[in-house]
């Protein structure tokens, strides 16, 4: 099977030109090796030079990053500061330089960290032909249907809302065994909390049962308690090298207390 | 430089310090040639018109191969050849067969069943990696699935799945009589009875990939008159030229092996699969030929570290003086040999340690599973059970209530004292390695303790005897496969033999050349040999019987305790049924002869240094 590479100057020919067996290509990081390792799935690889790809821009209190932006760029902007400790965490700087935001919408466990981030942070997926999506409902219905991310569009969360951690057998570059992502504001007592599990199911995951736990809880032993008893339920991880499914479910609630209670261990 | 600090105050009476190497930082002598990226590894190798091999490989742990239809493969653009089983001229092997231990148990590619997953049943030659790839997904399989064993233990049962036809008992055959290795020193039942305290464990390992930087590989290329020049990766180059004339039916004449140069090999390079299938790729296609594992075979296929679970039982006396040590030891061989039945001849003759016990037992079992083969890494067959040995030291300090590091000092080998598999130790340094360690780690020893040297106390007394041995003959070889028979030393054993104190064994009969048109004429390829290499060894008579002379009272602060007397002959014990009368009775006992000749340590063309007794002589 002979592998066809097609480059368009705009997303909306690109878009005009995916058809079944059909990739676009991000970074690279995961359609070139399934290529290099002869994936039977796809032949046919579309990609667009695009300038609105590759862009970070503050749009009001929102902030719009181009599905080709990369790791490194989320990293290096002033736009992304709260983002780029998890851009950090994906992979090496190899991959930092190629892996893109919207690359990362369609990896499959245990990668998605940034994904997962992306998902607490309540973003909107933009799709090149202009349908925005709630990140959930993309994630809900991304394997069943066919489009190209355009950018990512969410708010910048107050100083000190965000957390996230991930959970790693080796340092620095390991895959997740599990990866947190939680949006707590409410400051004493927590209103809307969002909390997302990567790893923890074929997409990443909110843990909603816990989320309703913490409404004017207060960030401490007791107060998160019922969060953590609740954290599993709706979750599906599932066996790979780096974790069983069972250990996944084991140790999710233990690094839950740990991001909640902000302890290092 | 170097931040290695050479202790060169220890042991400066038994080492003449005038060599070049030992004992001086050196720098590798390959390494600049990698930083500089200018060594050539096999992939540097270019030819025109390289053709890439693919496997087609098992998808289940157990499988019946029903049938194999690749006639659409056949036919896609690019694919220059299907290897079948047939192809292969003589398509059984084990890796050990070239000197001699084990059967043939393995196929380089398997005709009617799989044993584990990535097992290959057919290799594709294309003009592209990608056209070998997408041709081996086009070839459809039907397999009939059957029940699989992952578990050592499991696998044990009597009727547990048969992982490999050539050993239906799912162990491997020691000595033509048992289905483990035994080791049996001294009589650790009575000396655990009279033991203070009884401590047990139970220690498991899990398989290790080496993870090489370069996957394994081989690029094979017809060259003129008939012979094949092969680029490899292979740590091991001599093993994988013989296992490829073995399996090719090739004179090795033929064969022309280039490597030398392993991007990271730790064992995992030594298990020659490769090669053969690029050299027969090579004589089929008449042109060059590369196969190569992508990383998730090395991963996946390649054969790792094996699995070893380890139980041990120690008699100790109150004062932390170990009086008997058992172990029960499982390796994990996967579904074929390679190497594991080997790791566990070494590993027994490491037991109990670095530690002088007076009475040990051991019963050590090659398991065949529906595992990945395991394969040699990096000290195996010792490494797996000094992991098992030092975490069960600590739990016996534990229990007597004693520093780790004293324990060890007061139960180390000394110079002179007998080891279980009958030979004494020499030029031991754990008592040093123990004191300095604890220095440097700022734990405080003990006078008696920081006094001790391996070069002194021992060898005094029982320390140098063999102790009259017990024996017993459960697990001879298919017993398992008709009734569960409990897997520790002595375990189920109704009878019990004797062997008299003093009595050595046998000792190992050189393997004779498989071949003997492939005994190397010496004169052929310039060596001269001495006559006497051919001849008999001198052979060591049997250690007299001797009286035990009592304990010599020494100056020695910390000498450590001589060994309990062993019990006496008990007359309740029946007469070993099966123990051969020449052994049972020291009346009887004639000394050991050989039938043939053997060399021991001895380094001559044609005799490979695995089978020689030691290579310290």
């Amino acid at each position: 099977m002979s592998i066809t590479v097609e480059t368009y100057a705009t997303l909306a020919e690109a878009t005009s030109a995916m058809r079944d067996k059909t990739q676009f290509l991000g970074g690279g990081t995961m359609v070139v090796r399934g290529i290099n390792y002869g994936a039977q799935d796809y032949n046919r690889v579309v990609r667009s030079t695009d300038a609105a790809l590759r862009g970070i821009r503050n749009e009001g209190n929102q902030i719009s990053i181009g599905a080709g932006v990369t790791m490194s760029q989320i990293m290096a902007s002033s736009s992304t500061d709260f983002l780029a400790p998890v851009a950090r965490l994906v992979g090496g700087p190899a991959i930092r330089n190629m892996a893109t935001a919207g690359g990362n919408l369609f990896v499959r466990p245990p990668y998605g960290d940034f994904g997962t981030a992306l998902l607490a942070l309540d973003a909107n997926v933009q799709m090149s032909d202009g349908q925005s999506l709630p990140i959930e409902r993309f994630y809900a219905q991304r394997d069943s249907q066919r489009g190209i991310v355009a950018a990512i569009l969410l708010p910048r969360p107050a100083h000190g809302v965000f957390r996230f951690r991930k959970v790693t057998r080796t340092k620095p570059k390991g895959a997740s065994v599990l990866s947190i992502a939680a949006t707590l504001p409410g400051g004493s007592r927590i209103t809307e909390a969002r909390i997302a599990f990567g790893a923890m199911g074929p997409t990443p995951l909110r843990a909603k049962e816990a989320e309703q736990a913490l409404e004017g809880a207060s960030l401490d032993a007791t107060g998160i308690q019922r969060a953590l008893d609740t954290c599993l339920n709706g979750l599906d991880p599932s066996d790979d090298s780096l974790a069983s499914g069972w250990y996944r479910r084991a140790v999710a609630p233990v690094h839950l207390r740990r991001l909640l209670l902000g302890k290092e261990s | 430089m170097s931040s290695i600090e050479f202790r060169k105050d220890l042991f400066a009476d038994e080492r003449d310090d005038d060599l070049n190497e030992i004992g001086k930082p050196t720098i590798r002598q390959d390494i600049i040639g990698h930083v500089t990226g200018r060594t050539r590894f096999y992939d540097d190798y270019l030819f025109d018109g390289l053709l890439h091999m693919r496997c087609v490989r098992s998808p289940h742990h157990h499988a019946r191969i029903r049938s194999v239809d690749f006639s659409a493969a056949e036919r896609m653009p690019g694919v220059r050849r299907i290897i079948r089983p047939q192809d292969v001229p003589h398509n059984i092997n084990t890796l050990l067969s070239l000197i001699n231990f084990g059967r043939d148990d393995e196929q380089l590619l398997s005709t009617d069943k799989v044993s584990y997953m990535g097992e290959p049943i057919l290799a594709i030659v294309a003009e592209t990696e990608r056209q070998a790839r997408d041709a081996v997904h086009a070839v459809r399989v039907d397999w009939e699935e059957l029940p699989h064993v992952l578990d050592v233990e499991e696998a044990l049962i009597p009727d547990a799945p048969v992982v490999n036809p050539e050993y239906p008992n799912n162990t491997f055959d020691y000595h033509a009589l048992y289905d483990h290795q035994k080791l049996r020193f001294g009589d650790v039942e009575a000396a655990i009875e009279k033991a203070d305290f009884v401590v047990e464990g139970e220690y498991q390992m899990s398989p290790i990939e080496q993870a090489p930087v370069e996957t394994c590989g081989a690029i094979a290329a017809p060259e003129q008159n008939g012979r094949f020049v092969c680029h490899t990766s292979t740590q091991a180059l001599f093993f994988s030229l013989g296992t490829t004339a073995k399996q090719l039916d090739m004179p090795s004449s033929r064969l022309h092996f280039i490597g030398g140069t392993v991007g990271g090999g730790f064992g995992g390079k030594v298990d020659s699969h490769h090669e053969p299938l690029a050299v027969l790729g090579a004589v089929l296609t008449g042109s060059p030929v590369k196969y190569t594992w992508d990383r998730t075979e090395e991963m996946r296929v390649g054969a790792p570290r094996g699995a070893e679970r380890w139980r041990l039982r120690d008699g100790v006396m109150r004062d932390g003086r170990i009086v008997a040590r058992e172990f029960t030891g499982f390796f994990d061989s996967g579904a074929y040999t390679r190497l594991s039945s080997y790791a566990i001849i070494k590993g027994s003759g490491h037991l109990p340690g670095p530690y002088t016990i007076p009475n040990v037992a051991s019963n050590v079992y090659c398991v065949y599973t529906n595992r990945t083969p395991a394969t040699a890494m990096r000290g195996f067959g010792i490494t797996g059970v000094d992991f098992a040995i030092e975490c069960h030291m600590d739990k016996v300090a534990e229990t007597v209530g004693m520093n780790p590091i004293e324990l060890r000092i007061l139960n180390a080998y000394r110079d002179g004292d007998m080891k279980a598999h009958r030979r004494l130790a020499k030029n031991t340094a754990l008592i040093e390695c123990c004191q300095v360690a604890a220095q440097k780690a700022g734990v405080p020893l003990s006078a008696e303790a920081s006094a001790a040297k391996s070069s002194e106390g021992g060898g005094i007394g029982e320390r140098a005897d063999i102790p009259e041995t017990i024996t017993d003959d459960m697990g001879r070889i298919g017993d398992r496969r008709q009734r569960e028979i409990p897997t520790e030393p002595f375990g189920g054993a109704t009878n019990r033999g004797r062997v008299p104190a003093g009595t050595r064994g046998e000792a190992v009969v050189a393997a004779e050349v498989q071949d003997p048109e492939m005994q190397i004429d010496p004169t052929r390829i310039g060596h001269s040999v001495s006559q006497a290499a051919g001849t008999a060894a001198p052979v060591e008579p049997p250690r007299p019987v001797q009286p035990t002379p009592p304990p010599i009272p020494t100056p020695q602060p910390l000498t450590p305790p001589p060994a309990p007397v062993p019990a006496a002959p008990q007359p309740t014990r029946p007469q070993s049924a099966f123990a051969d009368p020449t052994e049972a009775s020291p009346a009887q006992s004639t000394p050991y002869r050989p039938d043939k000749p053997f060399q021991r340590g001895v380094k001559r063309p044609g005799v490979s240094s695995f089978i020689s007794g030691t290579r310290r002589r």
